[in-house]
């Protein structure tokens, strides 16, 4: 747990990232950057369908309640 | 990227996009006769002829039009004045010119001052003879909102107007994405500093690029200070987002005239959104 | 006098200066709108259907509605709706009858119906914003009630945005052939992220969850029978779990725009571990590639693969312990899910995403081997159909 801390933390801080000037993000705010997918319905749909079958859940966000998934 | 005029219109009938095109331009043109330096029959003419002698009959459209540089007078305290135009006569833009004299501006600054117009109801009198109005300050911006106006009542939903980089925006494309606004590079005439996403209002621009001169390094652009003849220092380029194209023009213009600390603090006290480039070239973005 | 399409200033007058000027903007024959950067849509509202059919198995067909609005770029709103269909039968007991542990259906069908709502509500304070969420998750024997708050910050100039949120689930769970069950689960969540723009075409986000609950684990419909050669009654365990579980999920997502090839490459990795002993690695990688303005084409393909849980076990053994599970979402294997999707966007804004998806899910599957023996191969496929429209 404390060597995940450590790891996210270094790679935020040592980021070698080129900077980018206000003009230039044009391509960030395309859809298909998003983290997300856009479509909430599809995003929702899709992970229903793996975790379902899988013991490892979420990540991306909480609050999101349980199931029975039988 | 020259100086381009233009208007977009959308419209699901080609010829009516053309007609509604047309009375735009049509609008533009009238008001650019009409504030027209250099046409003897424009009400700016005849004001400056008639200057230290009898009053001037003018319209409620120049009337308001006055109004409103004197609101811009008042909150630019003094900076912005419609007749610090005489000013060109010791300034040239050309390469090898010099920098005027004291000497030079000292009768040029006796004949500027908005507190020398005397104004009465429906009549304007220039007291000093030699003085004159000029509308180029804000001539533009009120013909591109003057534009937008009558596309709008043409019946136009998706529209721009676009005089040589001020721009009103009358919604967005049809598809609901924004127009794209390219801001000129003030150093680099055929770069774009940034792209600006609009889908209503207006933006303006005031840079130091347009004419200038360049003296031992430092740059002196054709935005002058009323009050000592010299020029406006601080900023390559201010570029505001506003409701209507002289609010966007006046708000970068007086920025520019205000020089880079008390322009910036007037940027934000405005609260609109805005992109400064500043003398040395660092890049203040404040659109969201 | 001018044309207002808003009144300008609608906000409280920030700025006297600016008053002054609208004020006599006002008097002249010109048009004043409200000045709006970015796009002019405040919302966008979609319907989804999934269908999702396993072999011989279970069916499940969901459709989503959900809604997004947006006000003065202050306030967001989110809602969703979701209908969850199951049917088709779902396996219940391990039995080694046969000489092998091996899953058999007590022939109970399943059809079960389950409705989720979700809302959220975010405010934005300059560069911080707030986030509250609720969900509601209803079935005739699962009840699942959740709140979150989260908070963001952007930094230097939205280059960088963190995210720490807390979040709390207040489940009750019951049985359908078991009236009586009625037990709470109660989980409380972590959240910490980093997005961080990298280059004017990439960006990487990197969110950590930490989950710690309490309660009723075990699932009301499984157990596991085991004949011993040596025992005249065979064993029977119905699935007993802790009941407690804390889990740790971190997410990274890194997305990659090619201009020169239209193109876009989206790889997400999911690294998942718990105290029950369970490890599962999760990467999909995605190429979105553009033609044109209005389709787009994603193939991806994602690999799954888990370890075990400690007290899996697809025989009851001895001496019998106190928690054991054959269900073999806790087994060790390894899976694999190509997919594809088609999106197709029309002029006024319309969006039309399809998806259609493969799931291979075995022991054999697994990198580096030790898949669990009495794992019975998932073969499933799935479709996505959805619409959006801006407005």
């Amino acid at each position: 747990m404390r060597r995940v801390a450590a790891a996210l933390a270094t790679a935020v801080v040592a980021c070698a990232c080129s900077p980018v000037a206000p003009y230039q993000r044009g391509y960030l705010a395309r859809p298909d950057m998003a983290m997300e997918p856009v479509d909430a319905g599809t995003a929702k749909a899709l992970e229903r369908t793996y975790s379902a079958k899988e013991a490892a859940r979420g990540g991306a966000s909480i609050g999101g309640g349980g199931c029975g998934c039988n | 990227m020259a100086s381009v005029n233009e208007v977009q219109v959308y419209s699901t009938d080609a010829s009516r996009a053309r007609s509604m095109a047309a009375l735009a331009i049509a609008e533009v043109r009238r008001i650019e006769a009409k504030y027209s330096r250099y046409r003897a029959e424009s009400v700016v003419s005849r004001i400056n002829a008639a200057a230290g002698g009898a009053p001037v009959a003018i319209d409620e459209e120049t009337a308001k039009l006055l109004d409103y540089a004197e609101a811009c007078f008042r909150q630019s305290r003094g900076r912005f004045d419609p007749t610090s135009g005489v000013l060109r006569r010791a300034w040239r833009f050309e390469p090898g010119a010099a920098i005027p004299t004291p000497a030079e501006l000292a009768p040029l600054l006796d004949r500027i001052g908005w507190h020398r117009v005397e104004r009465g109801p429906g009549t304007l009198r220039l007291t000093r003879a030699g003085m004159e109005l000029d509308f180029g300050g804000f001539g533009k911006e009120y013909a591109v909102d003057r534009a937008a106006l009558v596309l709008r009542e043409a019946g136009a939903r998706s529209a721009i107007v676009n005089l040589a980089g001020d721009l009103a925006v009358l919604g967005p494309h049809p598809d609901g994405s924004p127009w794209r606004i390219g801001v000129r590079h003030p150093r680099r005439p055929d770069a774009v500093i940034a792209t600006i996403p609009v889908s209503s209002g207006a933006i303006a621009t005031s840079g130091d690029y347009e004419r200038f001169l360049e003296v031992d390094g430092v740059r002196h652009c054709h935005l002058l200070d009323p009050r000592t003849g010299r020029s406006a220092r601080g900023f390559q380029s201010v570029t505001v987002h506003a409701a209507s194209c002289l609010l966007a023009g006046s708000a970068s213009t007086i920025a520019m005239l205000m020089g880079r600390d008390a322009g910036l603090r007037w940027l934000e006290g405005l609260g609109l959104p805005y992109l400064a480039v500043l003398e040395d070239g660092l890049v203040v973005d404040r659109f969201p | 006098m001018a044309a207002t399409e808003e009144p300008p200033g609608g906000e409280p007058q920030r700025s006297a200066a600016l008053g002054a000027l609208t004020q006599a903007a006002l008097a002249l024959p010109i048009l004043l709108a409200s000045a709006k950067a970015g796009a002019a849509h405040v919302g966008e509202i979609g319907l989804a259907v999934l269908g999702y059919r396993e072999r011989g198995l279970i069916k499940v067909t969901e459709p989503v509605l959900w809604g997004k609005l947006q006000l003065d770029d202050v306030w967001e709103f989110e809602a969703s709706g979701a209908l969850d269909m199951v049917s088709g039968a779902s396996p219940e007991l391990l039995t080694n009858l046969s000489g092998k542990p091996v899953q058999s259906v007590t022939g109970a069908s399943v059809n079960d119906r389950r409705t989720t709502t979700g809302l959220r509500a975010k405010r934005r304070f300059g560069d911080f914003s707030l986030s509250v969420s609720r969900t509601v998750s209803n079935e005739h024997d699962y009840h699942s009630h959740a709140y979150s708050v989260q908070g963001e910050l952007d930094l230097d100039q939205r280059l960088t945005t963190i995210a720490l949120g807390v979040g709390r689930s207040d489940d009750r769970v019951g049985s359908s052939i078991d009236p009586a069950l009625d037990e709470p689960r109660d989980t409380r969540e972590y959240l910490a992220g980093v997005t961080q723009v990298l280059s004017p075409v990439s960006v990487v986000e990197s969110t950590i969850t930490l989950s710690r609950g309490q309660g009723y684990y075990n699932d009301p419909y499984k157990s596991t029978l085991t004949f011993y050669p040596d025992l005249v009654l065979p064993l029977f365990v119905t699935d007993t779990r802790p009941d407690h579980r804390n889990e740790l999920a971190w997410l990274t997502r890194y997305r990659r725009r090619f201009p020169e090839r239209n193109g876009t490459l989206q790889v997400d990795y999911r690294y998942f571990r718990d105290d029950w002993g369970i490890r599962a690695h999760t990467l999909e990688l995605a190429w979105q590639q553009d033609f044109g303005e209005r389709w787009s084409v994603r193939p991806a393909l994602r690999y799954y693969m888990q370890a075990a849980a400690d007290f899996y076990s697809p025989v009851v053994p001895r001496p019998q312990p106190a928690v054991l599970s054959s269900d073999q979402r806790l087994a060790a294997f390894g899976g694999l899910s190509p997919s594809l999707r088609v999106i197709l966007r029309l002029e006024d804004g319309f969006t039309f995403e399809g998806s259609a998806g493969y799931v291979h899910d075995a022991a054999s599957l697994r990198l580096g081997g030790g898949g669990s023996e009495a794992f019975s191969t998932l073969r499933a496929v799935y479709g996505i159909v959805s619409i959006s429209r801006p407005f």
